[in-house]
């Protein structure tokens, strides 16, 4: 199969998803499966843009997408007369300011460390958010119930939802993609590859690593903001917990951190399987859930590193020799 | 008197904090690693105390089976994942210890469910009135030990032959191969050290405090802000910093509530990350 | 004058690795920098590329008061440097590596490839422009490194050690690009070990040892200078040198 044609036969088969599964029995269901599936695609494509491209392992990431979930639905809240969406950009502003802030500090702190910076950073506004009324404390806050116009997002069907996600995920990938061709991504990739080497050549390490991360906060956000709509409602568990953090890191690098499709293809397998054992397992699912997440990333950082395209592109390589 | 029960408390909470963060710290300082399951090993050490209840041995032999338990899993563990990762890139190194924080939690709430336990009585129970105020004596016994064995590793590692071993592959890996130590080999002891002190830590912690499989992530935030402050790599840094952070703790609690000792734990923590992340005693 | 060093100085702790270095290099010249190991000709280069700051003295290039600069604002002015072990981004291209220099004078992907392009023709790379770096042996690497900063466009170009390692074949070929190099009218201060390369290029040479400039000359003169001879011998016989760092 042509390398060109397979994103053309992806995109493809998830235009047409929803549909091709609508004659089903448990239609409902995969189209639900589906639109999570999209909206943890842009999340992971989101960090990727910081954590795979620009090697800024952030694990503090729930921090972006939970300003992204609270925004709208606070704004709601104050002013019901506004729908939500209003929300969206202000959610996307305010994340971009918190990423202003945290990475001016962050960046000065070396690998492992930075990670840490982001956990403490982003578990602190979980406290904080926890125990602050005005949004919610620890219950949460809740969007209109039912919806008074489109703009609400409010919708019985997955449907409606998916194929908005899939329209921000190809905006999102195709910013990405604009990006990995620019100055912008070569310097990303220079910094990562060898952060003294790019300076030498005048590469502004802070100022580019710090455009990262806004970028990628400002797509974290819109996909928390989605969230919000789908759902309907975020507590902090939900919107900053930092399962939120990791299941966006793993998706990426299951696929592949710092690749333009590697965070869907991760989509594509961990949000099924996610499902699959919640169902299958029951009650006790989620749990047995994480310990799948466990050993795959354990497995993952110890074999394959770069992810599933990675393994891909050696496999057909080999194919290729042996042919 | 409530004043000195507070500060009692935290000392001997902050004697347990100091020993498991001496464990943290030694990797990072070795290895420029921080082991993202440190809090899931202390969580370990508490449920190898459970266990040794269910085999009805006595409290004299938590610490031991917590020690030997975890230092196997922490050499298992350098062998089996870290030593691989080290060479790769920065994101493997990071998910590798985030993976097993996640299958070691994971695995524990699937075995020994999401309850919180205590251990069952024994001569432990009970407290002891000095001087006005009350300590368990349990209590007393976790910090007094946890202190010791703080202090024991801290001077392992400084007057020891063996210790000396360690230190200089974490001052200069390839100095100390030319002198003839095997790094990988003093890497996985260290390991084994570490991860030690993390499961006997939790061991006097179970005979005081309740416990369940989820505290693993709050011992682990807790052993980051103890490195932090004590500084990068430094035993003695983490060792004053834990009491500092088990009297802060304390005193935060007892004026602000449970609830804000939290906030103001971690809002510490990020002062020092972006004020003076060298910490006290390290060098950055 | 286009580079001007006013007694440098660069102490570790108690360890003094260069003292009161000044040089003057004017705009086309190439200069050379020789003595034994250990003695403090790289930790001149780091000072005046700006990768050390310097506890004493100060730079001036192009008529600005540098010293206080990193290491990319220096890349901007257009002072660049080569490091004795090439730092190539391994997973990237031949292309790629050369266009991140380009990048620095062209915000235009398109523009950063011609340049690019460019280079790679200048240093002999240009067959192998899609490779990974890391495909490349030893003296391709070094070539890399050259191009690299050849497309940052510097006025000011500091070769460390660039031909270490090479088989002589190699050197005259390295030799040939350093002439093609300066025929472009960058400046250039070279340092070297082989003897031969500072003859042949260089119009000027000066001689460090122990953190100090002990000679400065043509060097044919430099070379038979006793001081000279001494500082080389005598780092031959005597105590060890100190540990480089």
């Amino acid at each position: 199969m042509s390398a060109r044609w397979t994103p053309i036969a992806l995109w493809a088969a998830l235009l047409l998803f929803p549909i091709a599964v609508s004659t089903t029995d448990s239609a409902a269901f995969y189209q639900d499966v589906g639109a999570n599936l999209i909206l943890a695609a842009i999340a992971a494509s989101a960090w990727n843009i910081v954590g795979g491209y620009a090697g800024q392992v952030s694990v503090g990431h729930a921090i972006f997408f939970g300003a992204g979930a609270y925004v709208p639905l606070v704004i709601y809240n104050l002013w019901p007369a506004l729908p939500p969406l209003v929300g969206l950009p202000l959610g996307v502003v305010v994340a971009v300011l918190i990423a202003a802030g945290i990475g001016v500090p962050s960046f000065r702190l070396q690998g492992h460390y930075f990670s840490m910076a982001t956990i403490a950073v982003a578990e602190l506004v979980r406290l904080v958010v926890s125990n602050w009324d005005l949004l919610g404390a620890a219950i949460g806050i809740q969007g209109p119930a039912t919806p008074r116009g489109w703009w609400d997002l409010i919708f019985r069907s997955s449907v409606p939802y998916y194929y908005i996600f899939l329209g921000v995920l190809a905006l999102t990938l195709a910013i990405t993609s604009g990006m990995e061709r620019s100055r912008f991504g070569y310097y990303l990739r220079a910094i990562r590859a060898g952060e003294r080497a790019a300076r030498r050549l005048g590469v502004p390490v802070r100022r580019t690593q710090l455009k990262a991360l806004m970028l990628s906060a400002a797509h974290t956000a819109t996909a928390g903001s989605l969230y919000a709509f789908k759902l309907g409602f975020v507590n902090p568990e939900s919107g900053l917990g930092i399962l939120v953090s990791v299941q966006m890191i793993i998706v990426a690098a299951l696929g592949g951190a710092g690749t333009l499709y590697g965070p869907l293809i991760g989509a594509l397998i961990l949000i099924p399987l996610q499902s699959a054992t919640n169902t299958w397992f029951g009650g006790g699912g989620s749990g047995l859930t994480f310990i799948l997440y466990g050993g795959i990333i354990v497995i993952l950082a110890r074999f394959e590193p770069g992810g599933l395209l990675e393994l891909w592109r050696r496999l057909s390589a080999r194919v290729a020799r042996a042919a | 008197m409530i004043l000195l029960q507070v500060l009692v408390g935290g000392l001997l909470l902050g004697a347990v904090y100091a020993l498991f963060a001496s464990g943290l710290t030694l990797i990072w300082g070795m290895m420029n690693f921080i082991n993202f399951a440190h809090g899931e090993f202390v969580m370990l050490g508490m449920y190898v105390a459970l266990v040794m209840t269910w085999i009805h041995a006595g409290p004299a032999a938590f610490g031991p089976a917590a020690t030997v338990a975890l230092f196997l899993l922490g050499v298992l563990v350098y062998l089996g994942l870290i030593k691989h990762v080290m060479r790769g890139p920065m994101l493997s190194q990071i998910l590798s210890t985030f993976g097993l924080a996640l299958l070691l939690r994971y695995s524990a709430f699937a075995y020994f469910k999401s309850d919180f336990r205590t251990l069952p009585d024994s001569w432990l129970t009970g407290t002891l009135g000095v001087g006005g105020i009350y300590i368990g004596k349990a209590q007393l016994l976790a910090g007094a030990i946890a202190g010791l064995l703080a202090l024991g590793m801290h001077l392992l590692l400084t007057r020891s032959a063996l210790g000396s071993r360690l230190l200089a592959v974490a001052e200069d890996r390839s100095a100390a191969m030319l002198m003839g130590i095997r790094p990988d080999r003093m890497q996985a002891l260290a390991w084994g050290l570490s991860a030690a002190s993390a499961g006997i830590a939790g061991a006097l912690l179970a005979t005081v405090y309740p416990f369940s499989p989820e505290v693993g992530q709050t011992f682990a935030l807790t052993a980051f802000v103890v490195v932090a402050l004590g500084g990068f790599g430094s035993v003695p840094g983490a060792m004053i910093a834990g009491i500092a952070i088990g009297l802060i703790e304390q005193a935060a609690a007892y004026s602000l509530g449970p609830i804000y000792k939290d906030v103001v734990v971690y809002g510490l923590f990020v002062a020092i990350l972006w004020v003076r992340p060298q910490g006290l005693l390290g060098k950055l | 004058m286009l580079l001007e060093t006013q007694d440098v100085s660069k102490a570790f702790g108690g360890f003094v690795a260069l003292a009161e270095a000044s040089l003057a290099v004017e705009a086309g010249e190439i200069v050379g920098l020789i003595g034994p190991n250990g003695a403090g000709k790289s930790t001149f280069f780091n000072c005046i590329a700006g990768d050390l700051a310097p506890s004493g003295g100060r730079i001036r290039f192009d008529g600005v008061d540098v010293t206080e600069e990193p290491p990319e604002a220096r890349a901007l002015r257009g002072i660049g440097r080569t490091f004795q072990v090439p730092a190539t981004f391994e997973d990237m291209s031949i292309l790629e590596n050369v266009m991140v220099g380009a990048f620095l004078r062209h915000s235009q992907a398109r523009d950063a490839r011609t340049k690019a392009v460019e280079v790679l023709r200048l240093t002999g790379l240009e067959a192998q422009a899609r490779q990974p770096a890391r495909t490349l042996g030893t003296p391709g690497r070094k070539r890399l490194e050259i191009a690299r900063v050849l497309a940052t466009e510097p006025k000011l170009l500091l070769l460390d050690e660039a031909l270490a390692g090479l088989t002589p074949a190699e050197i005259q070929s390295a030799i040939a690009l350093v002439r093609k190099i300066h025929a472009l009218g960058i400046t250039i201060v070279i340092v070297e070990h082989i003897m031969e390369v500072i003859l042949t290029l260089t119009a000027r040479v000066l001689v460090f040892n122990q953190g100090r400039t002990i000679a400065q000359g043509r060097p044919q003169e430099v070379v038979s200078d006793p001081k000279v001879i001494e500082a080389y011998l005598g780092h031959q016989h005597g105590a060890r040198g100190r540990r480089r760092r």
